[in-house]
């Protein structure tokens, strides 16, 4: 832990709430070189992302993708890191806050804990990896990959507590440790304390809590995953036998379906059940049958139709459109029994199944609720934080912002895009500083080591009784004193403790070592800690290689000592070898431009060009039309009925007056080169077009998508056909227009989720019930008939089609097969749609057709600026990003971000708070003064490449192309490390750094040379 | 002769999950056969032919490439790319007369400790069925 010196400076931020929202803002803080205070009430970070075994819509594991970001958030020097702590109460003002924190008693020192396991061994009843699933433990670490690695302990539940701590072989276990109390000063404060999940035992029709094999969707996550209490089997717990047969209950504690339920939409539960009902197919293929019961399939986020699509034609996952009424095992039965009444003919009912699964929603806890009522931050109706219409992570409290649940429930890339909002709306209080001016002054400088003989130090550790126990560390130091090139060699004990890491810096020096074999624990998490000592001590980073010999010997043969010690000979052998051909890499540096380029003008592209403009940056935002606004200018109010053109009014003077934008209009983007700090960018500019070139750093990609108008039921053939967006004109601009119509009929998903433009188009739902209420306000006589296929009111929305139903909206579901037609009526039209209630055909004969016609991609835009930016796009035209879940408003192509309908159709609230998340990824690059890159790229000998285009084809990434020389050259700025055209290459002309091919042979004689010694 | 033969086997393991399933088995403490040796390499794709044949001239009994599951690979494809470096490998091993059982790919993600040590066991038992590997080490033979 730092010195607490540095909490009496004002610039920094405290972000509330250590989960995947709170470890993202404080990133992207740090990123940009900001000081962050993260804190959470847990012992671990890591929140509920870390409980989920795979996530939609990759089914990628989660702990692959999380688990970087967990420990990079520890490592990093711009975050202090406080677990097991809580904000007590908020004093001061925006750039000038007290905060009073209070951190638990861990009763452990982290400074000593090496998270060996001991305390758990001798313990064993006290491990709790899975929250709900078994008995809580006085020793906890919630996950195997927790951040900090290190355990805390419910002193209370301790029987022994002397015994306790005498089995720790670190000394670190504090059995008198008590809370801790004390104040720090913040400039600005991000509250990320997510949602707590519904609980169903309340509710006796599901029989959960007397019937174990009712799950909660959470529950029936860790069964699957390979951490879970099962290690990833699926059994009934009932009797352990493996199921058959699963259901899904949707909306288990949301959309006001039962006793105590939430009247909002959770938002995620749908997708969460398709994913779990597909994970479970792609185990058990035909041997499980799996059927989700549910009233609207809510999947309206980026390619989620998709998904939804396959899950039924692909994976045979079965939907059933019903609110089952209960679930109860009939006594003498093993499976248990589901009654529902079918909404097609309303009969009664029954199913029998092995397991049932409630998909439960989210509720903000009494917790965080006292929490926003003690820091003054106001809640909504529903008790989650108050936000103004168009800026979600603002609260009522100046410099006090939200993101993730707290604010409204979402799901994961949601709250990925608004943790970054956050971070860009708190970093705006706060200075950036750079790093630690000590790294430039006080350190040594690098010695170059080139054409030495080897001077290679071997430090081996025991890590307590870790590596101790079972290998004989002195005597392996002895004897890798006897390899050629090595000088010193010998035990460290503890060797990341603070006594010995100075111990081999000083060695480094005095011996005028120029190359390091630790022998210890898993490069994976101690790597960097060493190549930063090797660089303290003037050596460079990359003259030090690592053996495992605790999580991959001492640990895994601790029952096989002697072939354990003839593994670590070996391993130490193997690693003196290839470090002797490590050679010193240079992080490439590059000084940065600081300009941005904005490319698009709509409410996102004003949005992200104001916040980087506000922190000092120069922004040039170039748009292809003469005016600001896209498609806002065309909206009128939003469902909350907040004024859109005000707002956007605002927004264009405020572009136009910025000092630091400069707004480009008429302008066609048509070259582009260079890397990220240093783009060109050309483009035809105004009625002349004249040519113009833009040098920038970073790129925002806010190109927006087109309003759909398809030419179906009428549109734009007849007067009473119209879209919704011209319905919102009208009904604001002529409010006589409506008052006429006495029969109103909207269909939904028009020209959406189907083929050509498969997505959902997200805000046609709400755009409908919209104008519906508005015409009813003016004329409450009106009927209204919305034809629908699922209701997509997520979130907060739902308040306001229950309140359309409320009012008399008569909502009629057709499918996709047999969708209403429409016949011109002279001035009227008639709708004629099967009912499923009646079972026949009706005709309405209304004065005007509303049609939900949603967003479609602006591919010949889209299209041009992919090819000449060398952007992906998805298939149905929207760009894509680099990784759909973390990296939401990143493109693949660094330097490059995206925001807004570009991304995928959204309100613009949403939009917002994603130019916003872009301009904060921006900010991560541009607050360096110049950029590293990575040293781990491939590297062509020009003179062996014989331009065989093997690795332009090879590369995953498609970054190697022939240059003009005739050879192929790989742009390390690019280049992402893999080695695939290393390994491909025939000619042998290109290398991975740090893994050439002279340093993996190295290695494997070292594994196989000697063994019969 | 081959009854207590132990064998000498290369798992080549991709740094994002099948090394750190290997870290996982070794932090949940399940053990596995010693006769695994483990090499860390960014991808499994960065595994060359060579690298595998190189294994075997030295006295490599069996060597697996593991890599992150289908679909999964921190560089889209490496694993993929991997499979098919494998599979040229044991053609090359089979037409020198080295069963070209001694050499798999396998997949994984980073939380699948008890599969790494699986994979371990699965190998560990499938070499001692085919015994010692033909290819003789200069190095070994020489002492």
């Amino acid at each position: 832990m730092k010195t607490t010196d540095r909490f009496q400076s004002e610039d920094r931020v405290l972000v509330i709430g250590g989960g995947i929202g709170g470890i993202k803002t404080a990133l992207d803080l740090a990123e940009a070189q900001k000081q962050v205070i993260l804190v959470d009430k847990a012992n671990a970070i890591g929140g509920l992302m870390t409980l989920l075994d795979r996530t939609f819509p990759t089914n990628n594991c989660d702990l692959c993708t999380v688990s970087p970001t967990l420990s990079e958030t520890s490592r990093s020097q711009y975050i202090d890191l406080m677990p097991l702590t809580r904000l007590i109460q908020l004093t001061g003002e925006a750039g000038n806050f007290t905060a009073t924190l209070a951190t638990a008693p861990r009763y452990i020192d982290l400074n000593r804990c090496t998270a060996c396991g001991e305390c758990h061994r001798q313990f064993p009843e006290c491990v709790n990896f899975n929250p709900g699933l078994d008995h809580r433990a006085p020793t906890c670490m919630r996950y195997p990959q927790a951040t900090p690695q290190a355990y805390s302990i419910a002193i209370d539940q301790c029987r022994d507590i002397g015994a306790l701590s005498a089995c720790c072989p670190a000394d670190a276990i504090l059995p008198r440790d008590s809370e801790n109390r004390f104040d720090i000063h913040a400039a600005s404060v991000v509250l990320a304390p997510g949602a707590s999940i519904f609980d169903p035992k309340n509710l006796d029709c599901f029989s959960y809590g007397t019937e174990p094999d009712v799950l909660t969707s959470l529950e029936y996550e860790r069964m699957m995953s390979a951490s879970g209490p099962t290690q990833g089997k699926l059994v009934c717990p009932s009797d352990g036998r493996t199921p058959e047969k699963i259901a899904w209950i949707q909306c288990v504690g949301s959309r006001g379906m039962q006793k105590g339920a939430a009247s909002y939409c959770s938002s995620v539960c749908c997708m969460f059940a398709i994913k779990e009902a597909i994970v479970t197919k792609e185990r058990f293929k035909d041997s499980m049958e799996t059927t989700v019961f549910y009233m609207d399939m809510r999947t309206f986020g980026k390619d989620y139709e998709g998904y939804y699509e396959r899950s039924r034609k692909d994976y045979g996952v079965q939907f059933v459109r019903s609110r089952p009424h209960s679930v109860f095992r009939k006594p003498g039965d093993t499976q248990l029994t589901i009654t529902y009444a079918s909404v097609e003919d309303s009969t009664l009912n029954q199913e029998h199944f092995d397991l049932v699964v409630l998909a439960t929603g989210f509720q903000i806890s009494e917790d965080v609720r006292e929490l926003a009522k003690q820091i003054g931050v106001d809640l909504n109706c529903h008790g989650f934080a108050q936000t103004p219409a168009f800026h979600s992570s603002e609260t009522s409290r100046p410099g006090v912002y939200v993101c993730g649940m707290f604010e409204s429930p979402k799901d994961i890339p949601e709250t990925m895009i608004q943790a970054s909002a956050a971070a860009c709306r708190a970093s705006a209080h706060v200075q950036a500083k750079q790093a630690e001016d000590a790294s430039d002054t006080d350190i040594i400088p690098e010695r170059d080591v080139t054409g030495e003989e080897p001077r290679i130090g071997v430090f081996i550790c025991d890590c307590g009784e870790n590596i101790g126990s079972v290998i004989d560390v002195p005597g392996l130091a002895a004897y890798a004193k006897t390899f050629p090139g090595v000088v010193t060699a010998e035990g460290v004990g503890h060797g990341c403790s603070r006594e010995s890491m100075n111990h081999i810096e000083q060695t480094i020096i005095d011996q005028k070592l120029n190359r390091v074999v630790i022998g210890g624990c898993s490069p994976r998490t101690h790597e960097t800690r060493f190549q930063d000592l090797l660089r303290r001590a003037g050596l460079n980073r990359y003259l030090l290689e690592m053996a495992n010999l605790r999580d991959q010997n001492a640990w895994v043969h601790a029952n096989q000592p002697a072939e354990a010690n003839i593994n670590a000979r070996q391993m130490i052998w193997a690693a003196v070898s290839s470090v002797k051909k490590a050679r010193a890499l240079s992080d490439n540096h590059l000084s940065i431009n600081t300009d941005v380029l904005v490319v698009g003008g709509g409410v996102t592209g004003m949005t992200a060009a104001i916040r980087l403009a506000d922190q000092g940056y120069k922004v040039f935002l170039a748009e292809r039309r003469s005016m600001l606004g896209g498609t806002a200018n065309l909206i009128r109010s939003t469902l909350e009925g907040d004024d859109v053109q005000s707002f956007v009014r605002d927004l264009k003077a405020r572009t136009l007056a910025h000092s630091r934008i400069q707004v480009i209009f008429n302008a066609f983007i048509v070259d582009h080169s260079g890397m990220p700090g240093m783009f060109q960018t050309g483009m035809q500019v105004g009625p002349r077009m004249f040519y113009r070139q833009i040098r920038h750093g970073v790129t925002i990609m806010s190109t927006g998508a087109l309003p759909n108008r398809p030419t179906d039921f009428l549109l734009g053939s007849h007067a009473a056909v119209m879209t919704q967006l011209d319905a919102d004109a009208l009904l604001a601009d002529s409010p006589r227009a409506a008052s006429g119509w006495n029969n109103v009929v909207m269909i939904q998903c028009v020209g959406s989720r189907q083929p050509g433009n498969p997505n959902c188009s997200r805000v046609c739902c709400q755009a409908a019930i919209k104008n519906a209420l508005k015409i009813l306000e003016k004329n409450p006589e009106t009927r209204i008939f919305i034809l629908y296929r699922d209701m997509r009111t997520y979130g907060f929305q739902e308040d306001y089609y229950r309140m359309a139903r409320e009012k008399g909206v008569i909502f009629v579901r057709y499918e996709r097969e047999s969708p209403p037609t429409v016949q011109a009526a002279g001035t009227q039209v008639a709708v004629i749609f099967p009912d499923p209630v009646l079972g026949r055909s009706i005709s309405v004969t209304a004065d005007a057709l509303l049609l939900s016609t949603g967003f479609i991609s602006d591919d010949e835009s889209t299209e041009d600026l992919s090819a000449i930016f060398k952007l992906t796009r998805t298939p149905d035209g929207y760009f894509l990003e680099d990784h759909i879940k973390l990296r939401p408003v990143d493109l693949s192509r660094p330097g490059f971000y995206l925001a807004g309908t570009a991304h995928s159709p959204r309100l613009i609230r949403e939009s917002i708070a994603q130019a916003e998340a872009a301009a904060a990824r921006a900010q991560t690059l541009l607050s360096r003064k110049s950029i590293e890159l990575g040293a781990e790229v491939a590297r062509v000998d020009s003179k062996k490449c014989a331009a065989c285009l093997i690795c332009v084809r090879a590369c995953p990434f498609g970054i190697p192309v022939i240059n003009a020389d005739g050879y192929s050259e790989i742009d390390p700025a690019k280049c992402h490390g893999c080695g695939v055209c290393a390994s491909e290459c025939p000619a042998k002309a290109i290398q991975l750094m740090r893994f050439e091919d002279d340093q993996i042979l190295s290695k494997l004689l070292g594994l196989l040379e000697r063994r019969v010694a | 002769m081959t009854t207590d033969f132990e064998p000498v086997i290369i798992a080549f393991c991709c740094h994002y999950c099948a090394y750190t399933a290997a870290d996982m088995a070794g932090s949940q403490r399940i053990s596995y056969p010693p006769n695994v040796q483990i090499i860390r390499v960014p991808c499994s794709g960065k595994v060359d032919i060579i690298h595998i044949l190189k294994a075997f001239e030295n006295g490599a009994d069996g060597v697996y490439v593991a890599g992150c599951l289908s679909g999964d690979c921190h560089f889209k494809t490496g694993n993929i790319k991997a499979a098919r470096h494998v599979a040229q490998a044991a053609k090359l091993l089979a037409s020198v007369g080295i069963e070209s059982d001694r050499v798999q790919m396998v997949n994984l993600s980073a939380g699948m400790g008890e599969r790494f040590a699986e994979i371990a066991m699965e190998m560990t038992e499938k070499i001692r069925k085919l015994g010692p590997s033909p290819v003789k080490n200069p190095i070994l033979t020489a002492n």
